[in-house]
């Protein structure tokens, strides 16, 4: 992981001894009888909500997870500049504003969300709509000022951002809205069509009257004609498209059938003998439209480069003028060689060159490096990284899109509007079906000759027109995208699971995707009860180090005398006995390093972080600090070697670190990359065949959109997210694997499909060829088809199982 | 006969006002947002602790 923000795996290392309130992620036991909370997000989310008489939510939310909250004040959502671009004034003096809340998910959020009108004074009402993360505002300017309401929310665990989506939101509900007009008018067209033909189909066998059989088939071409013309524009726009550029899609085969079945139908009725096939046509079109609309629902869209840069970057930045006075000024307004402070704990808005002060940074979002690297005057930061030391300013280099991230930022759009597209199995296959059809057909009008002829190449233009084939994807991909993400695994687009099918090689990030991502006590050669000395002697300390060292579950002991000296370790009383911890040459100038010498020896050849332990004056122990593998990984690697998959690492990590862990898992490894370095990488491989790339930072979220199929893992930074096609919410690593089998599950579902609508065609075809189609065996087979391909796609075994 | 003919322009002209308000109940938003609804109705009978029940709903 290489954001601060902790996923629920980093705890996975330390012993679970309590349940946090919050979110009910094991946690560690706090020392009184307080409420555990796995981090600091979890506490204030669970204040804010008790103080604010919403316990309701705890009885009503679905799925907890840790909460995320940060204390910034939002005083930049009352800029005038900011009102005139999102504030929209309403008549009765209020006014309303579109926000994006971060972690919407469930019925809860919706309900802590919506109850703000009524914990803060002014604000008239809050809506939520939890699929586009977006929550409309009304409240009275003049009562409440916007920066309330952001802190509000954000202290319930949804950090609040402008929404920037307002414009592709329109445009998108145009869309939708006229998709599901089009679905309403072809199936209402379709029943009654029905109606009609059951009508006729009955006169069949019952004689009946030349009248009422001549009303009934130009009342079929009355309510047909419209309703499959309307039905079949989008068919006939994409065929025409594919035919312009010469590309095979199934839409071609689909909109020749339908427009010879509906000449061929509008003549038989305007000649008052011949065959129709209205009510076949209507529902052929009804289902494709049906299939569509729901894959169509299924497609998230990216996010603008600009919304992305907004959620890595502060907004605000100390600039310091010639006199030394400090204003906070909105990062628009900084320009290149502007002096800014950026205190301890705050990201750095904008690339730069510090001029006073050290301190070190956390670059873990660009770099993947796990450990803080140390800065002074003249060494350069980069937005988005964390100052984690102490206050430095720095002198403006580049700032918003031209920074180091930004350049990433916009390289992930590029690439992901660019992604080639993959070759789909179904209109392959279709090229095929439209020569031989029409091969067939030109066959069986000669063969019989005449107007009989032409009559059964119409039938069998008709009856072949593949509607289970088109069928054959969006129902198999549909299955399994929801029982994915039923499974936590969230699949962005119908064609990512065809992206995974065919294994090839497997790029995973190190740090957050194999490993947890956080250091943790992974050797330790003493006793149990040294352990809990060392445990009671860091407890106190914040250090990263130190908090993988008093991780654990010890009974309370008495502590006093602690001294921390920063960089090298800590001495304390426990229990009356002097425990010294920290880096083995600190500790050598206490007490010989002699019995643990081996131990610290073998730690270090392991790339481990070593800690000697002294008690009472001698060293007792020695302990091994690393980024733990997540639990199963080398499991779920071999797993995915069985799967046909060639997993290799690539991390931003020191060599040595990334060697370590490869050599655990038994994979090629290559350390030190630049997130550069990982696109290269990605990018040449996918010259030569498919290529998925897992990770979680920013550091590879262009690499995750190079690839043949990205996948984020849990825990992954937005950027990350957007970049990749396949976003992975629970911990467990399996779910690469679950993910891998179930593409290709899926993969193999759809080429069973694909075959049981191409025997049907053949069956048809071959009916009426032999000139013995009947109007009913259409109109029974054609539905038949259908219902088999979808029984195919529900029995299939993509993603049965959950994935841990 | 005859009732043949009225029958058939009675049911489809019933289908015509139904597709009508059908797009019209598209039109004006109601199928925009098919998640949130649902989840919203789960919670319409819990209230924060401390308001008035009836003064506050919306």
């Amino acid at each position: 992981m290489a954001t601060a923000v902790a996923s629920p795996a980093a705890f996975e290392s330390a012993p679970p001894s309590a349940a946090c309130a919050h979110c009910g992620a094991p946690a560690a036991a706090p020392a009184d009888a307080e409420l555990a909370f796995c981090c600091g997000g979890c506490a204030v989310v669970y204040r804010a909500i008790r103080s604010a008489g919403l316990e309701g939510f705890y009885s009503v939310r679905a799925d907890a997870a840790p909460a995320r909250t940060t204390d910034r004040a939002y005083r930049e959502l009352d800029d005038a500049a900011f009102a005139r671009l999102h504030v929209r004034p309403r008549p009765d003096g209020t006014s309303a504003v579109a926000l994006y809340l971060e972690d919407l998910r469930c019925a809860g959020c919706v309900w802590l969300v919506e109850a703000t009108p009524r914990c803060v004074d002014g604000v008239v009402d809050a809506r939520v709509d939890v699929g586009r993360g977006r929550c409309d505002v009304v409240f009275d300017p003049a009562r409440v000022p916007l920066s309330t309401v952001a802190r509000h929310l954000d202290r319930l665990g949804h950090p609040v951002h402008p929404y920037r989506g307002a414009a592709r939101d329109q445009a998108r509900r145009k869309d939708d809205r006229a998709a599901l007009i089009r679905l309403g008018v072809v199936g209402a067209g379709f029943g009654n069509l029905m109606l009609l033909a059951v009508a006729l189909y009955a006169g069949v066998f019952d004689s009946m009257d030349a009248g009422d059989r001549a009303l009934f088939r130009w009342a079929s071409l009355a309510v047909g004609v419209p309703t499959i013309g309307f039905g079949a524009v989008p068919l006939v726009r994409t065929a025409w498209a594919a035919l312009r550029t010469r590309r095979a899609h199934v839409d071609v085969p689909l909109a020749l059938g339908v427009a010879v079945g509906l000449g061929w139908s509008t003549a038989s009725v305007v000649r008052g003998h011949g065959q129709i096939y209205f009510d076949s046509l209507a529902m052929l079109v009804f289902l494709l439209l049906v299939a569509r609309w729901i894959v169509s629902r299924s497609h998230r869209h990216a996010a603008a480069a600009a919304e992305l840069l907004w959620a890595l970057t502060p907004r605000r930045a100390r600039r310091i003028d010639a006199a030394g006075v400090e204003t906070e000024v909105p990062i628009e307004a900084v320009a290149l060689g502007d002096r800014l402070r950026v205190l301890a704990g705050e990201t750095f808005p904008v690339d730069g060159a510090v001029v006073s002060g050290r301190t070190a940074i956390d670059a873990a979002i660009l770099t993947g490096e796990s450990r803080p690297v140390g800065v002074t005057v003249g060494g350069r930061v980069c937005a988005g990284t964390t100052n984690v030391a102490a206050p430095v300013e720095v002198i403006a280099a580049a700032v918003g899109e031209d920074t180091r991230v930004g350049a990433m930022v916009r390289h992930v759009e590029e690439l992901s509007t660019r992604k080639a597209e993959v070759e789909r199995l179904v209109d392959r296959v279709a090229g095929w079906f439209v020569l031989a059809v029409v091969g067939a057909a030109a066959v069986t009008a000669l063969a019989w000759g005449g107007a009989t002829g032409l009559e059964h190449a119409m039938a069998l233009l008709i009856v072949t027109c593949p509607c289970a084939l088109a069928l054959a994807t969006p129902l198999a991909v549909t299955v399994a995208l929801g029982r994915a993400a039923r499974s936590g695994i969230l699949i962005k687009g119908a064609d990512a699971l065809e992206r995974l099918a065919v294994p090839g090689r497997m790029f995973l990030d190190k740090t957050g995707t194999v490993t947890v991502g956080r250091p943790a006590v992974v050797t330790f050669t003493g006793t149990a009860a040294v352990r809990a000395l060392v445990a009671a002697a860091e407890r106190g300390s914040a250090h990263p180090l130190a908090r993988a060292l008093a991780s654990g579950d010890y009974p309370p002991a008495e502590v006093a005398d602690v001294v921390e000296v920063p960089s090298r370790g800590v001495t304390a009383q426990v229990d009356g006995r002097q425990v010294m911890v920290g880096a083995p040459r600190w500790i050598a100038e206490r007490c010989p390093l002699a019995p643990i010498q081996a131990d610290l020896d073998a730690i270090v050849a392991r790339a481990e972080t070593p800690i000697a332990i002294a008690v009472d004056g001698a060293c007792v122990a020695a302990a091994g600090i690393a980024d733990p593998l997540r639990p199963g990984a080398a499991a779920a690697i071999a797993k995915l070697r069985a799967l046909g998959w060639r997993p290799e690492l690539v991390s931003g990590d020191a060599p040595e670190v990334v060697a370590a862990v490869a050599a655990q898992l038994d994979v090629p490894a290559t350390g030190g990359m630049s997130p550069e370095d990982k696109l290269a990488r990605v990018a040449a491989a996918s010259a030569n065949g498919p290529v998925a790339m897992i990770g979680d930072g920013v550091n590879d979220a262009a690499a995750l959109a190079a690839a043949t199929c990205g996948l984020a893992v849990s825990g992954a930074t937005e950027l990350a997210i957007e970049a990749a096609d396949i976003y992975l919410r629970t911990p467990a690593i399996d779910a690469i694997v679950a993910t891998a089998a179930g593409a290709r599950a899926t993969f193999t579902t759809i080429r069973r499909n694909l075959r049981l609508s191409l025997a049907y065609n053949l069956l048809g075809g071959g009916l009426a060829a032999a000139g013995v189609i009947h109007p009913l065996v259409g109109a029974v087979l054609m539905p038949l088809s259908s219902l088999t391909v979808l029984t195919s796609s529900l029995r299939s075994r993509a993603f049965r199982s959950p994935p841990c | 006969m005859l009732t043949m003919y009225v029958v058939l322009a009675l049911a489809l002209g019933g289908a015509g006002l139904a597709v009508a308000a059908f797009a019209w109940s598209v039109r004006s938003g109601q199928l925009d947002d098919l998640d949130t609804p649902a989840q919203r109705m789960l919670t319409d009978e819990l209230t924060p602790r401390g308001t008035d029940d009836a003064a506050t709903r919306r």
